[in-house]
């Protein structure tokens, strides 16, 4: 959302016509010229969302945007204007916990927002200004002015190079936390600026820039430089983007830059491409809106049914006002309509509890405790990191059990980032394990060299393209051309593999020092293997097995991408690969008929394979043949941005198709932002799956941000990935048990918290929903105030929270070691109609059993042995009793992980619950006006009968689900032996028999057919 | 952790953070891996069944005890609104409320109603749960000590708060509940023989909760009751003051009346009963109430065919469940009877 509108933005940014002009220096360039001073924004970064001075109301009205404050605001307003029959302190003290907890917390973030900035903003910068180097403030750089940066430092504003220390003009930068290359690139000044290396000089530059107004993209910049010397005449040299230095990036083996800033502050590219961390919402937030809507639904149906018949009943005089109940006279003077629409705001307060703003503090409550729970787990340490998992968010834990796609870069995350020359092949000789570093490969022992081997010439040259052609940059602790100590020498590039050869080269004798001017390129077969990550291929097995997809998004070569898959098992030596590649599709003239070619013949070849039905596709991989895709970059923006005719959405439809119909999906040669895209991609896929990105490198953050749950692995690139993450893990095989232990459970606990929640308030508002039926529809709430205020704070709360902390229905280690588990739950499968359904009637039926059962028990004459009559109160706190004792046990019936917290806090609340009666009816309350329910709850318990009706009443509420219970342990019981039934008997008859009677039944049903 | 509230990475000055070599290994405990020892409900077959069984059992068990006793009670009901027509006419007309209408309603009792006998009158559609009337009432004021109602500033322009014929005196007591009193008098006698008639004894105390009695409702003090009460006016539906309800017993007097403490009691349905008089057991009726000729003295108040309702007399013995409902037993029997069926299908599905 904040994207798309920040988008329409940067778009309107870049159709503004025009140019900017700046002056550097800010020194006008001439004296007929008047020196207009142009206004920039200034150089301050502002990622802070609010003020102290409009917190307050800005966060107020952002918190109420959200729906369901928005109604418990609502509702709460209601109770404070009309005459309503439960008191605005119930609904008001919730809301205003939530409101406020929400508040401090958002406050403090913003808190931490504002300290970044500043740390960012008081950043202390160097400026030439009149010859002199000013230290200043970063917010404080204007636009034109010349900034000097040092070695390592970051630039703080998008600058153009005027001269470096290099004798040349040129500087390297690094843009890692840009786009995510971390190599060096070179950037250049403009001839006529080389030379003005020290403060005095540059000071005496006059010139003008021209350049086009900001615009996000990193790559583009279009401008000129008007340079005027003694003479007149400027010189005008044009500028591109391989003059600019961006915000963000990092200066790299050089001593010093002059720069003269175009763009500063909010303007920067780094700052317009800033995308803010939007807001993930897991698929269970969504089930809770939807079923927040469908009980939005039943409420208002109830209040309007109440209204309604209300007015039905009153339509009789002596009903309306029976001389017992007169009106005041206010009463009588109301309009109709109003008075019709004040009853139905009061219903709508008196069954307002359907909607539990308790549900939504105890769900915050769950993710923020439990997400603590993977930070603590030891499985997830690393040693040689020294650290275990990280939790940046913990509105997504159930998500991690909710995962369809998965999404994972390559190095780094499948494999380590390490890699070693091993062996290699010289004209047809093979050279491996070569041990001892003495003259070259020169060398003949260990088993698995061969005997012969290639000329000497080969080996030298095949070495000296080993270390010559790649783009490895060296960097040494002393100067760039300082003595090549060959201990001192690090080397630096975008791709591990090309240090591992120049590493291997160097192991050999020849040792790459540095780049001159000039390249050498000499072709040769080179070969390295990758060490691939500790249990990398069981974990993708397992979540293979698990029913998830497993698409490698990789910025790697094909062949290399492709052995990696096999070592790892993404694909099969039985897998069929499919493949799109700029060299299957090279063949043809026309690009677009080969690759409609091939994506026609593609899919034509998985739909006959595959049963039509998607649903069972699942279930149906283990059976059939697999197929994997590989596709690699080109390919794939050919696919997605071709022409913009409708057969380019025919073939993204047609791709789609094919990817579906894939286990395992292979793209390489991918550029960080088509990583990003195939996600989008794919999360907005019919059904929209549920997508998760695993990556380590600065270049995973865009599909890290993208997907619905964003791993970052704690690998050797950087922090970026874990930072932008929402979970970081220290390896991929942690994977494994997060999504299929930690994911399964988090999903189960709180998918049965909203359940629950939903449950336990319809029991507690339909009897007083029933009830209306008999006090002549007049909102006479059926419980004590306090008993509707405390319901959900005190007396059910605890043993949900506790339960959706700890329950663990299957054993952590059955789930993580057994991942067809996992499928159970897929799909939202807890959180469906079905389950819906059954809750809701569960509810409904007890609840008529809690209002009814009471209400025939109450048709006696007295419930006491010495004749005394129970009133209105006792009725329902009989209800009510019934009602949090069902509650509590029907969870205890749920609960299969008994620890001594469950049961602490079980039977802790009932306890409380018969503490806490007794404590309110012992007591005459002196701020009550009303002592209605003084001694009640233990008058109540002086009667035989209402202990006998209790204990009943909540045994046939608890009764279906005994029996439920009972039932699926028989059959699972029965399942088991009937299976060691067959086996046994599957090996003492013989099975001849039984193929006749299938394939009996199969002729049978094609004669129907 | 400010690291992860800075979404523009602009900072890539890496912290040497891991520079301590403190270690990061989680705390191994039981809570932090999950790993608390906990108890599996493992259900065995036979442990259901059993469970069942036993479960049944005792359902069945209590539920026939419970229909045993509910059938040993004995219970007269006699609905009077239509024996006494013409008193329900009279009271039909609120002018006519100074007028006095007795009703006399033979019965026979035909068996002995052995022991603790009590006598109970029963409203049909009469709603003491409507939400406005069972708020009209001050709870102060009859606990003695806001007799005025002053803490109830919002209540004043309601009914029967202050009287609205004599400038405003504040009623005592106050609300629509207490207005409304259940009036009629009702006097059972026993016809010994066709010319002995005597009065069935009976207790007006003990039908009300103690702590009602003793706690939450409270005269206001004073040397004596009707200088308690000045300033206050009677509520208008009342034909004598509250302070001379009983006047020959002063612990039955004021707002201690048991009568009005049962109906300031408000009934959860519109049908229901009050205790009114339990029998005194001494003389004929030591053993309880004996079979022979009856009659009820009504004198009839109590206005119901306004509202289409009904009133009704009922004689009950009680046993130690209480009253005579079936229900209870009922809903015991049949869950424990269906418990043992399913049993036996359970059994056959293992």
């Amino acid at each position: 959302m904040f994207r798309r509108s920040f988008n329409r933005f940067c778009a309107g940014e870049e159709k503004r016509v025009g140019t900017r002009t700046v002056f550097v220096g800010n020194h006008p360039v001439s004296e007929t010229e008047a020196y207009i001073a142009q206004r920039f924004c200034d150089n301050r970064i502002v990622s802070s969302k609010y003020t102290l001075w409009n917190f307050l109301p800005k966060n107020l009205f952002e918190q109420f945007r959200r729906i369901a404050n928005f109604y418990f605001l609502i509702i709460f307003l209601v109770q404070v204007t009309v005459d309503t029959p439960t008191s605005p302190v119930t609904s008001g003290l919730p809301l205003f916990f939530v409101i406020t907890v929400t508040a401090i917390k958002q406050g403090y973030e913003d808190w931490l927002r504002h300290r970044a900035d500043n740390e960012v903003n008081k950043s202390t910068v160097y400026i030439i200004e009149n010859a002199k180097r000013v230290r200043k403030e970063s917010e404080k750089i204007k636009v034109g002015d010349v900034v000097e940066v040092q070695a390592d430092e970051t630039f703080p504003c998008d600058l153009i190079l005027l001269s470096s220390c290099t004798s040349d003009g040129t500087c390297y930068v690094t843009t890692a936390s840009l786009d995510g290359e971390s190599n060096c690139k070179t950037h250049y000044a403009v001839r006529d600026t080389i030379a003005l290396c020290t403060a005095e000089s540059i000071d005496t530059l006059r010139a003008a820039i021209e350049c086009e107004q900001p615009q996000p993209d990193l790559y583009k910049f279009v401008g000129r430089i008007n340079i005027y010397s003694n003479s007149l005449e400027a010189v005008a040299r044009s500028l591109g983007p391989e003059n600019l230095l961006l915000k963000g990036a990092t200066l790299k083996n050089t001593k010093k830059i002059y720069g003269v800033a175009v763009y500063t502050g909010m303007e920067t590219k780094m700052a317009l491409n800033y995308q803010g961390k939007s807001q993930k919402r897991s698929a269970v937030e969504k089930s809770i809106n939807a079923f927040l809507i469908v009980y939005l639904f039943i409420l208002l149906a109830k209040a309007a049914v109440c209204t309604t018949l209300k007015y039905v009943w009153q339509s009789t005089p002596y009903n309306d006002e029976p001389w017992y109940n007169q009106k005041t006279q206010k009463e009588r003077e109301t309009l109709k309509v109003l008075k019709m629409f004040t009853d139905f705001l009061s219903f709508m307060v008196l069954f307002n509890f359907i909607i539990p703003v308790s549900m939504y503090v105890t769900v915050e409550m769950q993710k923020f405790l439990g997400s603590f729970f993977i930070s603590w787990d030891k499985d997830f340490y690393d040693e040689e990191i020294n650290e275990g998992a990280l939790v940046n968010t913990s509105d997504l834990n159930e998500e991690l059990g909710q995962v369809d796609y998965i999404f994972t870069d390559k190095t780094g995350t499948l494999t380590e980032n390490s890699m070693e020359f091993i062996e290699c092949c010289i004209d047809g000789h093979k050279y491996k394990g070569v041990a001892p570093e003495t003259d070259g490969l020169s060398q003949t022992d260990g088993p698995l060299t061969y005997f012969d081997k290639a000329d000497k010439n080969r080996e030298e040259l095949f070495l000296r393209a080993l270390c010559l052609c790649h783009t490895v940059e060296v960097k040494t602790s002393d100067a760039v051309d300082g003595p090549p100590e060959s201990a001192e020498l690090t080397y630096m590039s975008s791709s591990p593999d090309e240090i591992a050869l120049v590493k291997g080269a160097k192991k050999y004798g020849f040792t790459f020092v540095g780049i001159r001017n000039g390249h050498m390129r000499v072709e040769n077969q080179r070969k390295e293997i990758e060490v691939l990550q500790d249990q990398a291929a069981e974990t993708i097995e397992a979540l293979h097995a698990a029913g998830l997809k497993v698409w490698v998004l990789t910025g790697d070569k094909m062949e290399t991408a492709k052995s990696t898959c096999y070592a790892c098992r993404l694909f099969q030596t039985s897998t069929e690969l499919l493949e799109l590649t700029t060299k299957t599709i090279e063949e043809s003239e026309r690009k677009e008929d080969r690759l409609h070619e091939l994506l026609i013949e593609y899919r034509k070849k998985l739909l006959h394979d595959f049963p039509k039905s998607t649903r069972s596709l699942k279930k149906a991989w283990t059976e059939h043949q697999e197929y994997g895709l590989i596709i690699d970059g080109s390919t794939l923006s050919l696919i997605l941005n071709s022409s913009q005719d409708s057969s380019s959405n025919n073939y993204k439809s047609i791709f789609l198709q094919i990817c579906m119909k894939c286990t395992a999906v292979l793209c390489c040669r991918m550029a960080p932002l088509q990583k990003a895209q195939i996600v989008r991609m794919v999360k907005n896929l019919k059904g929209s799956p549920i997508t998760l990105s695993i990556g380590d490198g600065a270049n995973d953050v865009s599909m890290i941000l993208e997907s619905h749950v964003g791993i970052g692995i704690k690998g050797k690139e950087g922090r970026q990935a874990a930072r932008n993450s929402d979970y970081a893990v220290p390896k991929f095989k942690h994977l494994k048990k997060l999504l299929l232990a930690h994911g399964h459970l988090y999903y189960v606990r709180i998918a049965h918290l909203v359940q629950y929640f939903f449950y336990k308030n319809l029991c507690f508002i339909l009897p007083q929903f029933l009830y209306q039926f008999f006090c002549g529809f007049s909102q006479q709430p059926l419980y004590d105030a306090a008993y509707l205020t405390m319901y959900n704070i005190c007396f059910t709360s605890l043993p949900i929270l506790a339960y959706s902390l700890l329950e663990q229905h299957i054993n952590i280690d059955t789930l993580a070691s057994d991942p067809r588990l996992y499928m159970k739950i897929s799909d939202n499968a807890m959180l469906q109609l079905g389950p819906f359904l059954y809750w809701t009637f569960l509810a409904a039926f007890e609840g008529t059993v809690f209002f009814f059962g009471t209400y025939f028990l109450f048709q006696t004459s007295s419930l006491e042995e010495n004749a005394k009559v129970y009133g209105n109160w006792t009725f329902g706190t009989i209800v009510f009793t019934v009602l949090v004792f069902t509650v509590t046990l029907k969870l205890a019936l749920d609960t299969r992980f008994w620890t001594w917290i469950n049961h602490f806090v079980i039977w802790g609340s009932l306890a409380f619950y018969v503490f806490f009666s007794f404590f309110w009816g012992g007591i005459i309350w002196p701020f009550l006006k009303q002592q209605r329910m003084y001694f009640v709850f233990a008058q109540m318990l002086s009667s035989v009968s209402t202990w006998l009706a209790i204990v009943l009443l909540i045994f046939i509420s608890l009764f279906p689900e005994i029996l439920l219970i009972v039932l699926k342990n028989v059959r699972r019981r029965s399942a088991r032996r009937n299976l060691s039934c067959k086996r046994a008997s599957d090996s003492l008859s013989a099975r001849p028999s039984v193929r006749p009677l299938l394939l009996r039944t199969f002729s049978d049903e094609s004669n129907i057919l | 952790m400010s690291q992860k509230y800075n979404p523009i990475t602009w900072r890539t000055k890496m912290k040497k953070t891991s520079q301590i070599c403190q270690s990061k290994l989680p705390d191994n405990t039981a809570l932090k891996q999950q790993q608390l020892p906990a108890y599996r409900l493992q259900l065995s077959a036979t442990g259901v069944l059993s469970g069942f069984f036993a479960t049944g059992a005792f359902c069945l068990g209590v539920g026939i005890i419970l229909i045993l006793s509910a059938k040993s009670i004995k219970e007269i009901e006699i609905k009077y609104t239509k024996i006494c027509a013409n008193c329900a006419e009279l009271r039909e007309d609120a002018i006519n409320f100074d007028k006095e209408c007795t009703c006399s309603i033979p019965f026979y009792l035909s068996e002995t109603m052995q022991g603790n006998v009590y006598l109970y009158y029963k409203l049909y559609g009469f709603y003491q749960n409507l939400y406005r009337y069972i708020l009209s009432r001050s709870n102060s004021q009859l606990v003695g000590t806001d007799l005025k109602v002053r803490l109830y500033l919002i209540w004043y322009n309601t009914p029967f708060f202050k009287d609205q014929s004599h400038n405003g005196t504040p009623i005592a007591p106050c609300g629509a509940i207490a207005n409304s009193i259940f009036n009629d008098t009702i006097i059972l006698s026993y016809n010994l023989n066709s010319s002995i008639h005597m009065e069935v004894p009976m207790l007006r105390s003990g039908i009300t909760w103690w702590t009602d009695k003793y706690v939450k409702f409270r005269n206001p003090s004073a040397i004596n009751l009707s200088s308690a009460f000045t300033g206050t006016a009677k509520p208008p539906y009342w034909s004598k003051p509250v302070y001379e309800l009983d006047l020959e017993d002063t612990e039955n007097n004021g707002f201690l009346n048991d009568d009005f403490i049962v109906w300031m009691r408000t009934a959860a349905f519109p049908t229901f009963k009050k205790l009114y008089r339990r029998l005194n057991r001494v003389q004929y009726f030591i053993e309880g109430l004996p079979a022979g000729n009856y009659s009820f003295n009504i004198t009839y108040n109590f206005p119901v065919t306004r509202f289409k309702g009904e009133k009704s007399v009922v004689l009950s013995t009680l046993t130690w469940s209480g009253g005579s409902s079936l229900f209870l037993g009922l809903a015991y029997t049949v869950t424990g009877s269906s418990l043992p069926g399913r049993n036996y299908r359970l059994s056959n599905n293992c």
